[in-house]
């Protein structure tokens, strides 16, 4: 069953196609990658699926739910959370603090919502950070916040805008760690990333776009042969 | 042993507590009055704090919701001779209505930082012209409090002691519930909203109506403040309630004594308003403003050396202090 169909999705800023006409599904446990070169409109949809924007025509359902027009908070509690790209901490709160707020999302008492924070620092190892200050961390740190501030809303599908960006070779093998574990538990993902080797690695399955139109998908094998990518993204970048 | 800082908060604070209690055994008239002015300020400041502080969204006119307050109260009063007991609370709701009519407003096309900060000096601007030409409520004359004597029934007393006593609950109150509040889901829901909005929104904070909860209990609790401001002074008129005034006094002991902090506003007016008083007392004759004066110095040079006001400042003498220890959480409540 698909968790999340996108249909005919269109986003236009004035009169810049951001995405047109965008339609795919996607179905319960799978890890899902979005891919396409800067300005393809990755972070477009994002922000239409988590209701930062408002599509400009079509349809987004969520588990049998349309989520137009719903505002980010009220998508979050449906059990769809995103990450940012560019990390977005609250910077004078405590990284406990921090994640408390997402684990607020599913328990309303302050001790239930610590003792959920607590396990999700646990988990993105920040756990020794717990009393830090969001402005005192450093990049690795506030990557593993973002990530760590959605999961303690527990959601059932899980959005990563470019999670594993910006980091070192170890780095990122510790996130791709967490989220095949993640995965393995039955989270749903849906994850943009500029990093070949991480989205090849991860997703089972790829959608491809270029200048907010999808322009293949399937397999990271088959991607990595279609000729449309190769000439519209990999084959200039390689 | 060796005391946590949470055994040394309570001891400081019923210390502090009990020192404010006997207070009004010793003191003169003159010092009693700047004892109610102490906690009268901390009191709006505190309120003021709730909304300005903890939520980031900074009111210039919370004279507002302190004109409501008192004109409500004292127009049920002098009108229809109402106990102030009983207007207070109609006030507070009046205030608490126009609060949500502003919020809304406000916060539902996202106006935010300095705009947010026009809208409420404007409109509060605008109560000093509405009622200066509102005979009904005494135009630019004002209202005056009837004296009834000494009856506590009507909010009135012979003694200071007896208004020093009621501000005094009336803070020890609102600093238990803003302290309250600073640890429940809604308090750190207030400071996410400050500290990034839309991270907030993405984790499910619903920030429209966490602002505008925020903004009426802020406006309530200024508008009790309201209340108690016209009995003690016995007279209010369209300026020295819904002025620039008393907006820029309520937040600037907030600013000088540490936003989004429990104590901060309290500890700001402690400072801030004797200094003040006694300067309005020694050059009031020769330099009329003089206070006003020292509060604009006193408001740059805090902004300029210690933006975190003074309970910043506490706050980093005891990491230095605690260095090695890791403070337990309690104490590292965001600034």
């Amino acid at each position: 069953m698909s968790m999340l169909t996108v249909s005919d999705l269109s986003c236009y800023f004035g009169g810049l196609a951001a995405v047109v006409d965008l339609s795919f599904a996607i179905q319960e446990g799978e890890i899902l990658g979005l891919i396409g070169p800067n300005g393809a409109g990755k972070t477009t949809v994002f922000n239409m699926l988590s209701g930062f924007i408002l599509p400009t025509s079509g349809e987004i359902i969520y588990q049998g739910r349309r989520l137009n027009g719903l505002k980010p908070h009220q998508i979050c509690h449906l059990g769809l959370t995103r990450t940012f790209q560019v990390v977005q901490p609250f910077p004078d709160m405590t990284v406990l603090e921090n994640t408390m707020i997402g684990a607020y999302v599913r328990h309303r008492s302050t001790a239930d919502a610590r003792r959920k924070a607590l396990e999700t620092l646990e988990r993105v190892g920040l756990h020794e950070k717990a009393n830090a200050l969001g402005r005192d961390l450093t990049l690795l740190e506030l990557k593993r916040l973002e990530i760590g501030k959605a999961l303690a809303s527990e959601p059932n599908l899980l959005l990563l805008d470019e999670a594993a960006a910006g980091l070192k070779d170890t780095e990122i093998e510790d996130i791709l760690t967490l989220v095949r574990q993640l995965n393995r538990e039955g989270m749903t993902l849906l994850i943009v990333e500029h990093l070949m080797k991480v989205i090849m690695n991860l997703s089972h399955r790829i959608i491809v776009l270029d200048f907010g139109k999808m322009i293949a998908q399937g397999t990271p094998q088959e991607i990595s042969h279609n000729p449309a990518v190769l000439e519209a993204y990999l084959g200039q970048e390689e | 042993m060796k005391r946590t800082w949470t055994q040394r908060g309570f001891l400081l604070t019923g210390g502090a507590l009990l020192i404010a209690a006997v207070v009004p055994l010793f003191a003169s008239e003159y010092a009693l009055h700047i004892g109610v002015l102490v906690l009268l300020y901390a009191y709006l400041s505190t309120a003021w704090n709730i909304l300005g502080g903890y939520g980031g969204q900074h009111s210039l006119g919370h004279s507002l919701f302190l004109g409501v307050g008192a004109y409500t109260s004292t127009f049920l009063f002098t009108k229809i001779g109402l106990t102030p007991w009983v207007g207070m609370w109609i006030g507070a709701l009046l205030a608490g209505l126009v609060s949500w009519f502003v919020g809304y407003l406000c916060f539902r096309y996202g106006l935010k930082g300095p705009y947010f900060a026009l809208v409420t000096i404007a409109i509060a601007e605008a109560m000093v012209s509405l009622t200066n030409n509102l005979n009904v409520v005494g135009g630019a004359m004002g209202l005056e409090v009837k004296w009834h004597g000494n009856a506590p029934l009507l909010m009135q007393f012979q003694s200071k002691a007896g208004y020093y006593y009621i501000a005094l609950v009336m803070l020890v109150v609102i600093i238990w519930l803003v302290n309250w509040l600073s640890r429940q889901r809604f308090g750190y829901h207030l400071v996410a909203v400050r500290e990034n909005e839309d991270a907030a929104e993405a984790l499910g904070v619903d920030t429209l109506r966490t602002k505008i909860q925020a903004s009426i209990l802020s406006a309530v609790l200024t508008a009790l403040g309201g209340t108690f401001f016209a009995q003690y002074f016995t007279y209010i008129n369209p300026k020295n309630v819904f002025g620039e005034g008393p907006s820029i006094q309520i937040l600037l002991f907030a600013i000088v004594g540490g936003l989004g902090t429990v104590w901060g506003p309290a500890v700001g007016a402690l400072v801030l308003v004797p200094i003040a008083e006694l300067a309005r007392g020694w050059l009031g004759g020769s330099f009329a403003g003089a206070h006003l004066l020292l509060y604009g110095t006193v408001l740059v040079l805090v902004m300029l050396f210690m933006p975190k006001g003074i309970m910043g400042l506490v706050a980093s003498l005891r990491q230095r202090l605690n260095r090695n220890r890791p403070a337990p959480e309690e104490e590292r409540r965001p600034a």
